[in-house]
């Protein structure tokens, strides 16, 4: 009786999960299933949930015909110097600020909880003025410093509290032992944060993978675009016979960060529900 | 003393360069952006004039941006309400079965529903304007029209398309709220449960006395960030409806785009980026007030 009871809730359990998962992976299976068939299967009606043969003809076309090869590669560099910027600027001031008690810095951290929630929007209006006196338009460099200018308050914020968690008594008896501030940085406590920045890399390479604002108002020219930027424009150039290109077009947008993903899920979980969000 | 003035010098160096970034990309445009707002200028590099109200007194006589206030605010509550609930519902499921002992379904569950975050704003517009079309390709209209003997106008319909901007936004946010209310429930003591099951109170009376006044907290931070994701939202809307048709989807991120961008009208474009400013600021004063109720209450 009682095992019957069981089984009937677990069975629930079941339901109520794939209906869950149904919701969140199926529009994306859609695209999936679009992009995986003949060109002739795509627009037939009635539409047919699975493709009668998988095939990957359109992925290869899009490759060749268009630069997302390109904008893939752009991401790519764009990203990873993002992380690098990002981490460079971030580290030591987020361990100052962990480690200071100066009336400053409440004030620094509060400004510094704005900045991170005001839309990029607003301040990629003068952003736009400035970088066009600068020739920064058009350019990596600009939009690179832009994409860290958004991603450092989040990752100070976040190191700041991961700081917080190393006690003082461990960088104490370095010093005393002759490390100076910078030795004790490196020796110390960075291999102590690597889980910190670890976060960091990931949460910074998420957001700046699908950035989007900065380089639409920064880039006009396609050579520089980002894959996010790169698709837009691919779509919205093309009439609609070219569903079955954009539909793997966007599959490949979505590869990298969805394995990215997969692979360290765990650890996103894990600082989502930690201290992540309240710093 | 030496030691003291020698400290002082690594603090700043250390300090110094973050902070100019923030300065320069941060506190220097959010004034540049106030001051277009009062001026008139209409393009770049402009010289600024005199000081005037005129782009606020536009912006608010103007019909479009009455009409885009109203969009953003349908647009605002539905998803962040649903995301809410949603968030809240699947996060239950997945407590619920790691409570019954079920180890990796609950796992790939939470996978699933989180990697819907993880995705680029422009592929979720593209994914979703391929699930809604009207084309023969637009699976859900196909299985509508066998129901109810007709398409449904998801993006060429006004009324439609706000609609189908909210459901997108609602499936990509639902994925965040429920990873922030999943460490919610987590938090929760389990002694609370064990006292009330002992008590004879029911599931549902759990839920209510609980569960959700547990929550409280937790749930006010996640509300705050949610609505300013939503406040914030562009790149979904733009690949999905570009704002139409007509201006049915146009939200305020993207009128402040056209106005800036696509008209050249710098100060009224100002003038409206100010305005998502102050809504933006509002928003972060009751998530700083959520997360110092936090710290008191856990200390």
């Amino acid at each position: 009786m009682h095992n019957k009871k069981k089984i009937l809730e677990k069975t629930l359990i079941y339901l109520v999960y794939v209906l869950i998962s149904l919701f969140f992976i199926s529009p994306v299976l859609w695209t999936l299933s679009i992009s995986l068939r003949p060109l002739r299967e795509v627009y037939k009606y009635p539409p047919k949930l699975f493709p009668s043969k998988i095939i990957f003809d359109n992925y290869i076309r899009v490759l060749h015909t268009s630069l997302l090869g390109r904008y893939l590669m752009n991401s790519l560099i764009i990203v990873l110097l993002t992380i690098l910027g990002t981490l460079v600027l971030s580290v030591p001031a987020s361990y100052v600020l962990s480690r200071i008690r100066h009336r400053a810095k409440g004030t620094i951290m509060i400004s510094i909880l704005v900045f991170q929630m005001i839309s990029p929007l607003i301040i990629a209006i003068p952003i736009y003025g400035y970088f066009e006196k600068l020739h920064l338009l058009n350019t990596f460099t600009g939009v690179i410093i832009a994409y860290i200018a958004i991603q450092l308050p989040f990752v100070t914020w976040l190191m700041k509290g991961y700081f917080d968690t190393i006690p003082l008594s461990i960088e104490e008896a370095a010093m005393i032992d002759g490390c100076s501030r910078f030795q004790t940085l490196r020796k110390i406590i960075l291999p102590l944060s690597l889980p910190g920045i670890a976060t960091a890399t990931i949460f910074t390479a998420i957001q700046s993978w699908g950035q989007f604002i900065i380089p639409f108002v920064l880039l006009s020219d396609s050579r520089y675009f980002p894959i996010s930027l790169g698709l837009y424009q691919y779509q919205a150039g093309k009439e609609a016979i070219t569903t079955h290109l954009i539909a793997s077009a966007s599959i490949i947008s979505i590869i990298p960060v969805v394995i990215g993903f997969l692979i360290l899920q765990k650890f996103i979980v894990k600082s989502l529900t930690r201290g992540a969000i309240k710093g | 003393m030496r030691e003291k003035s020698r400290s002082k010098k690594w603090v700043l160096l250390w300090l110094l360069p973050a902070v100019a970034v923030l300065a320069m990309f941060y506190i220097v445009p959010i004034f540049n952006v106030i001051i277009y707002s009062f001026s008139n200028t209409s393009f770049f590099g402009e010289k600024i004039g005199g000081f005037t109200f005129n782009s606020y007194k536009t912006l608010f006589s103007s019909k479009t941006f009455i009409d885009v206030i109203k969009t953003t605010g349908v647009f605002v509550l539905a998803s962040v309400f649903f995301q809410l609930l949603f968030g809240f519902l699947s996060a239950l499921a997945v407590v619920w079965g790691e409570n019954k002992g079920l180890r990796i379904s609950p796992v790939i569950v939470r996978t699933i529903i989180l990697s819907a975050w993880v995705l680029p704003g422009v592929a979720v517009g593209i994914v979703w304007k391929m699930l809604l079309s009207e084309a023969n390709y637009g699976i859900l209209n196909y299985y509508i029209k066998l129901l109810i003997g007709e398409k449904i106008m998801f993006l060429s319909s006004p009324k439609w398309a706000l609609f189908s901007v909210i459901l997108a936004n609602i499936w990509r946010g639902t994925a965040f709220s429920t990873i922030i209310q999943y460490g919610g429930l987590k938090q929760i003591p389990p002694e609370l449960y064990e006292a009330a099951k002992i008590d004879g109170a029911s599931s549902w009376k759990r839920l209510l006395y609980i569960t959700i006044p547990q929550m409280k907290q937790m749930n006010f931070i996640n509300l705050a960030l949610i609505t300013i994701y939503t406040f914030n939202t562009f790149d979904m809307i733009m690949a999905l409806t570009g704002g139409g048709p007509g201006r049915s989807t146009e939200v305020l991120s993207l009128y402040i785009y056209d106005k800036v961008f696509g008209q050249w009208s710098l100060s009224t474009g100002a003038a409206s980026a100010v305005v998502l400013l102050l809504i933006n600021l509002i928003i972060v004063i009751f998530y700083y007030k959520a997360m110092k109720i936090g710290e008191i209450s856990h200390a």
